[in-house]
């Protein structure tokens, strides 16, 4: 394929436009960066794309000829491949049947499956994408979540001989889910099949790898297209100027108040099942960086602090008296927590947004629910967060991402935490919202707030960060100052031998 | 307004239902002791009912209450038997209730066992005991203290406010305050907005600090007294008890919740909307009766029904 033509897609929901008379064009060997903050309208074109909704109107030219798009099947046929966000295998079943799961398993004489054959489509996949460590027998439940998102994106590149070739690739962020390391290789998967001279869409939120790897950019905001061109042409803050409709001149807000000396955490030699050595002290005010390869026990660390699971050696402190034992007693101390997935650990999603807030804060009001004191608390918090929201009592499932996890946050900063517990904070979280985020940690550290904030985006780490903590394989293998330091330093610390 | 008729269809199921039987029975169907009669036959359904709501809340439920309520019964009679006061036998029989629904707590939540299969599980022991404990006969007669089954046959007057003859027999008024207790517990105290987090999400609760092990140990827990009380008050009405006599309040009281939750916002269990799915299988159990359709034909109406709500309430959900 030389060129795709987006001409004249427009949808709208419910008399609310989503996209409005976009124009674009993809070139075969050139990989396209799609940004904008939540809601900018890079979900519904794809989706439009893919053939799962109805667009409102849409013309696709693909060299010249027109392509009717009006099913799954259509863009599978027209030779659009799809890599999603959502992280969604299926866990009882094996590597290989996931990779090839919605397409038609080989067979002998009709009904009996070809495992073999099966096997060996789903290792040349994997292979492709240079995971061939991964082995397809296995239960799909049973990898690391880095493993788990290479899985899904390997289904993309199952080569099928009787359809058409896969000429458009859409990745849906990607690395959300990913490891540098893994990222490394993905991005080694887009290059080849850039020079294969497959057209590359690619959607992240995540400016440095959309500099680095992509060829133009088109940047989106409330449906419109802002701005596009090529990434030579462009610079981080035009980007960040087109996405927000704001000059951002320091992404991450600067320290304003010195770290405290009271220590808020003390750790001393503790280690579980998960988690081996870890000997840090946390002070007031200070916010520590967990970093290591996807699935190091950054998680683990956050919810030993959380009180989930005990240390088996080592002792560990918070403020001076022994750590908590439950999550129920770390709230209680004022420990905060923000989950890594925010639908599956932190929100009820049929609850109002007040019963959200309230929830680990419910004893602070006696054993009769106050809604009246519940309401105002919550909506104050709210405002601070600066939630976008209709009315205190509708259901967080009606929320975009952005202002999902900013519920959470306004959970955590109820009543001022002494210790705020962050993992990935900002995962699939647009740009105007990160730093309504990080503003927030940075003001809550100004006030004595401890923070720990465990990340893969390195750059939030080296932006957020006093000290740095590396993890790797659930072992403390360092600990150091942020001072002048580089992600690419940093990331030596990741792959560096333990000190013997 | 498809929204508001999504929550209402239920309701207009109900309504349609009572004109029914009103012009099939313009002498009998909508008269103040038929209506009393009614409320008195669905009395025990609507303390199992109210109290399963608890742990549905939670997503979880409870198979075991027709044969708690049966053991409890029997608890109850074989203490009155031995000669042992009234007020003896009623609170061991609640005790034995409050044990059976700590011990589906603890296998729930403490060992981690689906609720379907653990109460399955208690189901048969529950009911075993109560037949192991009667010796598989029928308590009743002499043995059964006249104070006890007196309860059910007694009632407040109605005749002062113009209902001559009739009364609001005591077992309704139990219903009521238990329905009044379920509803208090579940939408206005911490407790049972607790419980809506657990249902909401179970590991986002524990991971926000609720105590969630200890909380569906306790919702067991009342439950199980639910079920035991609803065993008194149905051998008070008959004055005896039999090992199989609560049998068939367990399949009754949760179509009753999940007639209820079609009623509800996000489609979970309130009680005040399970005491509407419990009136309207009384109602239709009532109304059929009287017309003298077959019982087993009553049953296969009361399925219908009950798919059938909760399958528009489905369908309606996903086309908005």
């Amino acid at each position: 394929m030389k060129t795709l033509k987006i001409c004249n897609i427009s949808k709208s929901y419910r008399g609310v436009p989503a996209l409005c008379n976009l124009e674009l064009t993809l070139s075969g060997g050139r990989v396209h960066a799609l940004m904008g903050e939540n809601g900018a309208g890079k979900s519904t074109l794809i989706k439009l794309l893919a053939g799962v909704i109805p667009a409102d109107s849409i013309k696709l030219l693909k060299d010249g000829e027109p392509v009717s798009l009006t099913s799954a099947q259509d863009a599978h046929a027209a030779g659009f491949r799809f890599i999603h966000q959502e992280l969604n295998i299926v866990p009882q079943i094996s590597v290989a049947e996931n990779i090839l799961l919605g397409r038609r398993y080989p067979c002998w004489f009709g009904p009996a499956i070809n495992w073999r054959s099966l096997e060996r489509k789903a290792q040349e996949a994997l292979a492709f994408l240079g995971a061939d460590h991964i082995p397809v027998k296995k239960i799909a439940g049973s990898l690391p979540s880095g493993d788990r998102m290479l899985v899904k994106i390997a289904a993309a590149f199952v080569a099928d001989k009787e359809e058409a070739t896969a000429d458009l690739f859409v990745f849906d962020e990607p690395t959300a889910a990913l490891s540098s390391d893994e990222s490394r290789k993905l991005f080694k998967v887009i290059e080849r099949l850039k020079n294969r001279g497959a057209a590359i869409l690619y959607v992240s939120h995540r400016l440095d790898e959309v500099l680095s790897i992509c060829d133009d950019i088109t940047v989106l905001r409330d449906g419109h297209l802002v701005s596009t061109g090529t990434v030579r042409q462009t610079s981080r803050n035009a980007l960040i100027h087109a996405m927000t409709g704001r000059d951002v001149k320091d992404a991450y807000p600067p320290r304003t108040s010195p770290i405290g000396v009271a220590p808020v955490v003390t750790a001393k030699n503790v280690s579980n099942e998960h988690l081996h050595g870890l000997d840090f002290t946390l002070h007031k005010g200070e916010v520590l960086g967990v970093v290591g390869l996807a699935g190091s026990g950054q998680g683990e660390l956050l919810r030993l602090l959380l009180g989930d699971g005990k240390p088996k050696s080592g002792t560990l402190a918070f403020q001076m008296s022994p750590a908590p034992g439950s999550p129920n007693n770390a709230w209680r101390k004022g420990i905060a927590y923000i989950p890594r997935e925010r639908r599956g650990e932190a929100l009820m999603l049929s609850l109002s947004i007040r019963s959200n807030i309230v929830l680990p804060h419910l004893a602070r009001f006696g054993w009769l629910a106050n809604k009246h004191a519940e309401t105002r608390i919550a909506e104050d918090l709210c405002e601070k967060v600066r939630l976008k929201y209709d009315s205190i009592e509708q259901t967080t499932s009606q929320l975009s991402g952005g202002n999902q996890q900013k519920v959470i946050f306004a959970r955590a900063l109820f009543g001022n935490p002494s210790l705020l517990l962050l993992d990935e904070p900002t995962r699939g979280v647009d740009i105007g919202a990160k730093f309504d985020i990080y503003q927030l940690v940075r003001a809550q550290s100004a006030k004595g707030c401890a923070v720990v904030l465990a990340s893969s985006d390195l750059s939030e780490i080296l932006g957020m960060c006093d000290r740095i903590l590396v993890l790797q394989n659930g072992r403390q293998t360092a600990l150091l100052s942020r001072d002048n330091m580089t992600s690419a330093d940093l990331l030596q610390y990741f792959y560096t031998q333990e000190a013997a | 307004m498809i929204e508001k008729l999504r929550h209402s269809g239920t309701l207009l199921g109900f309504a349609a239902i009572i004109i029914f039987f009103a012009l099939r029975l313009p002498d009998t169907f909508l008269t103040a002791r038929n209506l009393i009669n009614i409320s008195q036959q669905l009395s025990m359904l609507t303390v199992v009912a109210a109290t399963m709501t608890i742990v549905m809340v939670m997503n979880d439920f409870d198979l075991s209450v027709g044969s708690m309520a049966s053991l409890a019964g029997i608890v109850a009679a074989v203490l009155f038997s031995m000669g042992y006061p009234v007020w003896v036998g009623i609170l061991a029989a609640l005790a034995v209730g409050l044990l059976g629904g700590f011990f589906n707590g603890f296998l729930v939540s403490v060992v981690g066992i689906l609720p379907f299969v653990a109460t399955l599980g208690t189901l048969t022991i529950f009911s075993g005991m109560a037949f192991l404990a009667s010796g598989g006969k029928t308590i009743y007669g002499r043995d059964i203290p006249a104070g006890f089954s007196g309860f059910a046959r007694a009632g407040i007057p109605l005749d002062s406010i113009g209902f001559s003859g009739l009364k609001l027999p005591y077992l309704s008024i139990t219903a009521i305050c238990v329905v009044a207790l379920v509803w208090f517990v579940l939408e206005h105290t911490t407790f049972g907005r607790r419980l809506y987090a657990i249902g909401g999400n179970m590991e986002a609760a524990h991971l926000a600090g609720i105590r969630v092990k200890k909380l569906r140990l306790l919702a067991f827990g009342l439950t199980g007294i639910g079920a035991a009380a609803a065993g008194l008050m149905y051998a008070s009405r008959v004055a005896s008890a039999n090992p199989t006599q609560g049998s068939g309040l367990m399949l009754d009281a949760i179509a009753a919740v999940f007639l209820g939750m079609t009623m509800s916002q996000q489609g979970e269990p309130r009680v005040l909307f399970t005491l509407i799915g419990v009136l309207m299988l009384g109602v239709l159990d009532n109304g059929l009766t009287q017309i003298k359709v077959d019982s087993y034909v009553r049953e296969i109406l009361v399925g219908v029904i009950v798919i059938l709500a909760v399958a528009i309430a489905t369908i309606s959900k996903r086309k908005s």
